[in-house]
């Protein structure tokens, strides 16, 4: 109920603007004729916030027995979205009315001979009841016909409903005639259910039976034939049933007053229209003002009925005033689905689906939308698909398939208007992308957190961005290439291969740049790959002036510092050969100081001065001996 | 007339007499430079055996013909440490200690002197006595 209602009210709000333009016939049965707006109703909501509702509802919420219980929901047209118990829908934008309207247009057109035959029906009762029209005998005729409605599906038996008050408002008049008349209207009816049901017994009899001397088949023949005749005369059967029943129960009836037959008429009337079922509205007020013709026709209905009533139509509630409002709705979905076949026409689809959603809405039951073509509604049923799955697009941000649905669209109905849906897909699109272009940046400078906040507002904004998946993998393999860069960082340190380390510095650096420790590893050996590089330049340029011996002693001092360079020990190859004589005349003091033959080195490393007189080898030695030949004099 | 006898000297006899001087004045030098080298009895060191392993040298005294290349320490109680450019060689350098005992003599760089030496302890030469040249 709580669903439904909602739903039911939306489609009696939903007419209220055009309505609110009518004025009531009031006592007199003609038809709805036009005249000026009145002033705007004073309760009309403002907004479609979901506090509406609220001073009314807890008004209509404290009337015990009030006809609609306790809340009454609103509905704002400009908004088309009604409120009630303090929760708000769109009329047309939600999902069970999405599902329903699919259903309808997925149906078949209702134009089978039943159908025919209960429209028939309908219109002949309304005929018979038409003002002007509605003699005794019409009315009797009215009464027959309605328990005939009533065997249809569609009805929902909603004909016997109103055969049911027609019939308890004549015995609280005590009309014995009309009595009579209805209970020999129904005695018809039900000698007519009789014959129907001899006729189809009588015809499922048709088949040929077998021999009599195959019993086996024989049985079986019976049999079936047994099933056909219950199924051929169940349906009538079980309508006779009913007549009967509502015979015994019309003979059982206790009197009622009149007031509260008037009272249960008047119920069911407001009930039929709240259910959108126009078409009984009219058959019950023209039955009303047949039965109670005594001139009240004023809806004795709760506060927020008579509100709902009276805001919609400007005037107090009255049976003329239900029936004109009836007459409009029907007037209204007749142009509406005119409207949505002309659109339909024009390619605008937009339009014509939200003609035909709006005629839907309230008009769900007329024969005017029941017998539209299916083949019209399939045309309006791809773009509402499609419209559907962009607002689902949309609402789940997936705004790669909403663009590719708003093209379709505006290619399928040259009326879709593509800028709201656009701006907000190139909105998401934009901000999403300045967020990657941040996590791009924060990924480069090793900055995980700000890495992690803008992937996190990029995947919020718009979590299916191709750009996404091309950023997360970039930051996946920029990964698998920062372990793979670490794992050859701590082999080649294990290895003191530090000349590898400095030729691929620049990998090293960015994969190291998040481990402390690696990053300490890292910058000692840069360090020292400086060092070789240094004395390795200077080395070169002492060589190209000449000064082989300087150039040695150079590489010789950062050989002894780093022995394992490879690039070092080829170049101080070189150089020994270029400065053998040098190298000779050092290493043979060195090894005569070794072997405590200072004398010997002494005149070595002072030969070597001879030599390369700004050798700091050869300096350094003879500082060194010199102090062991003459010792320091302690100071005094 | 008669013609008078020639009173001029035979050229021979002018070479003999040069070369009589010439030889005089070699055996004077020669005899001059013996009588000034006062250690010319003492045996010149091997640079190259000392410069190879000193220590096969340790005890024996030998004379040295040198030019002072630099000073290299000095100490009042110990003496001078002198590198010691030896006669006959561009690169050859000794090191060689001046005991305090020599002080009265000056050394300086490129005086050339005659060393009597002895080669001590770990191939260290310390001059005993020396002879300006």
């Amino acid at each position: 109920m709580r669903i439904k209602l909602p739903l039911l009210i939306a489609a009696l709000a939903g007419v209220a603007g055009s309505l609110r333009a009518q004025v009531p016939d009031s006592q007199q049965p003609a038809p709805a004729t036009a005249a000026p707006a009145p002033a705007a109703p004073e309760r009309a909501p403002q907004s479609s916030g979901g506090g509406g509702g609220g001073e009314d509802s807890a008004g209509g919420s404290k009337q015990q027995g009030s006809m609609l219980g306790g809340d009454v929901p609103i509905f704002d047209p400009g908004t088309e979205i009604f409120t009630w118990d303090g929760k708000s829908w769109h009329a047309t934008d939600n999902r069970l009315f999405q599902a329903r309207f699919e259903k309808y247009l997925n149906a078949p057109e209702e134009t089978s001979a039943q159908d025919t035959a209960y429209q028939q029906n309908i219109s002949a009762i309304l005929e018979d009841l038409a003002p002007g029209n509605a003699t005794v005998a019409h009315v009797d005729d009215a009464f027959r016909l309605l328990s005939r409605a009533g065997e249809y599906d569609i009805d929902a038996r909603l004909c016997d409903s109103i055969a049911d008050a027609v019939y308890s408002a004549w015995r609280a008049q005590d009309n014995a005639d009309r009595l009579a008349q209805a209970d020999d209207a129904l005695e018809k009816e039900r000698t007519r259910m009789e014959w129907n049901a001899n006729v189809a017994a009588t015809d499922t009899l048709t088949d040929e039976a077998p021999s009599a001397s195959d019993k086996t088949a024989s049985q079986l023949w019976i049999a079936g034939q047994n099933r056909k005749r219950d199924l051929e005369t169940g349906q009538y059967t079980t309508h006779l049933a009913e007549i009967m029943a509502t015979i015994k129960a019309n003979q059982a009836k206790k009197e009622l007053s009149e007031l509260d037959a008037k009272i249960d008429f008047q119920a069911l009337i407001v009930q039929l229209f709240l259910q959108r079922r126009f078409q009984h509205v009219l058959i019950c007020t023209r039955f009303y003002r047949a039965i109670f013709t005594d001139g009240d026709t004023s809806l004795k209905v709760g506060k927020d009925a008579n509100d709902l009533f009276a805001n919609t139509s400007g005037m107090p509630p009255t049976v003329g005033t239900v029936d004109s409002m009836a007459n409009e709705v029907i007037r209204d979905v007749r142009e509406g689905v005119q409207a949505f076949q002309f659109l339909l026409s024009q390619n605008e689809l937009e339009s014509a689906s939200n003609r035909l959603a709006e005629s839907f809405t309230t008009g769900e039951y007329l024969p005017e939308i029941r017998m539209l073509p299916r083949t019209e509604k399939r045309q309006a049923l791809k773009f509402v698909q499609k419209s559907d799955q962009l607002l689902s697009a949309l609402e789940v941000k997936d705004y790669t398939l909403a663009a590719q649905l708003v093209d379709d669209l505006s290619k399928t109905a040259t009326d879709f208007d593509t800028s709201k849906a656009t701006a907000a897909i190139e909105t998401a699109k934009q901000i999403s992308d300045l967020h990657l272009a941040k996590a791009r940046n924060a990924a480069v400078s090793g900055d995980k957190d700000t890495l992690e906040e803008e992937l996190k507002e990029a995947t919020e904004i718009w979590p299916r961005n191709p750009e996404l998946a091309k950023i997360s993998g970039l930051i996946f393999s920029q990964s698998d290439v920062q372990q793979k860069a670490l794992v050859d960082l701590d082999e080649l340190l294990s290895q003191h291969n530090y000349r590898e380390i400095y030729n691929d510095k620049m990998r090293f650096i960015a994969a190291a740049a998040m481990y402390p420790d690696r990053q300490k590893q890292l910058s000692d050996v840069l360090g020292q790959m400086e060092s070789i590089e240094t004395s390795m330049i200077q080395a070169q340029e002492m060589a190209k002036q000449g000064d082989y011996a300087g150039a040695w002693e150079t590489v010789e001092k950062t050989f002894q510092k780093f022995p394992d360079d490879s690039k070092l020990n080829e170049m101080r190859a070189d150089l020994t050969t270029q400065a053998a004589d040098f190298v000779r005349t050092i290493r043979n003091a060195q090894d005569l100081e070794q072997k405590n033959q200072i004398g010997s080195s002494l005149a070595w490393y002072l030969k070597a001065l001879k030599i390369y007189p700004s050798s700091e080898f050869a300096q350094d030695g003879v500082q060194r001996l010199t102090k062991l030949v003459v010792l320091p004099e302690p100071e005094s | 007339m008669p013609r008078r006898a020639s009173s001029k000297t035979h050229p021979v006899w002018l070479v003999a007499a040069l070369l009589l001087v010439a030889g005089a004045l070699a055996c004077g030098a020669y005899a001059w430079m013996m009588i000034s080298d006062p250690y010319r009895t003492l045996t010149a060191i091997d640079v190259p055996t000392y410069m190879e392993n000193a220590d096969s040298l340790r005890g024996n005294v030998y004379k040295l013909t040198g030019t002072i290349d630099s000073e290299l320490a000095w100490s009042p109680t110990q003496g001078r440490l002198f590198s010691v450019l030896a006669d006959g060689s561009k690169t050859d350098v000794l090191p060689l200690l001046i005991p305090p005992e020599l002080d009265r003599v000056n050394i300086q760089k490129d005086q050339k002197f005659y060393f009597k030496i002895v080669v001590g302890d770990k191939g260290i030469l310390t001059a005993s006595d020396l002879k300006k040249i």
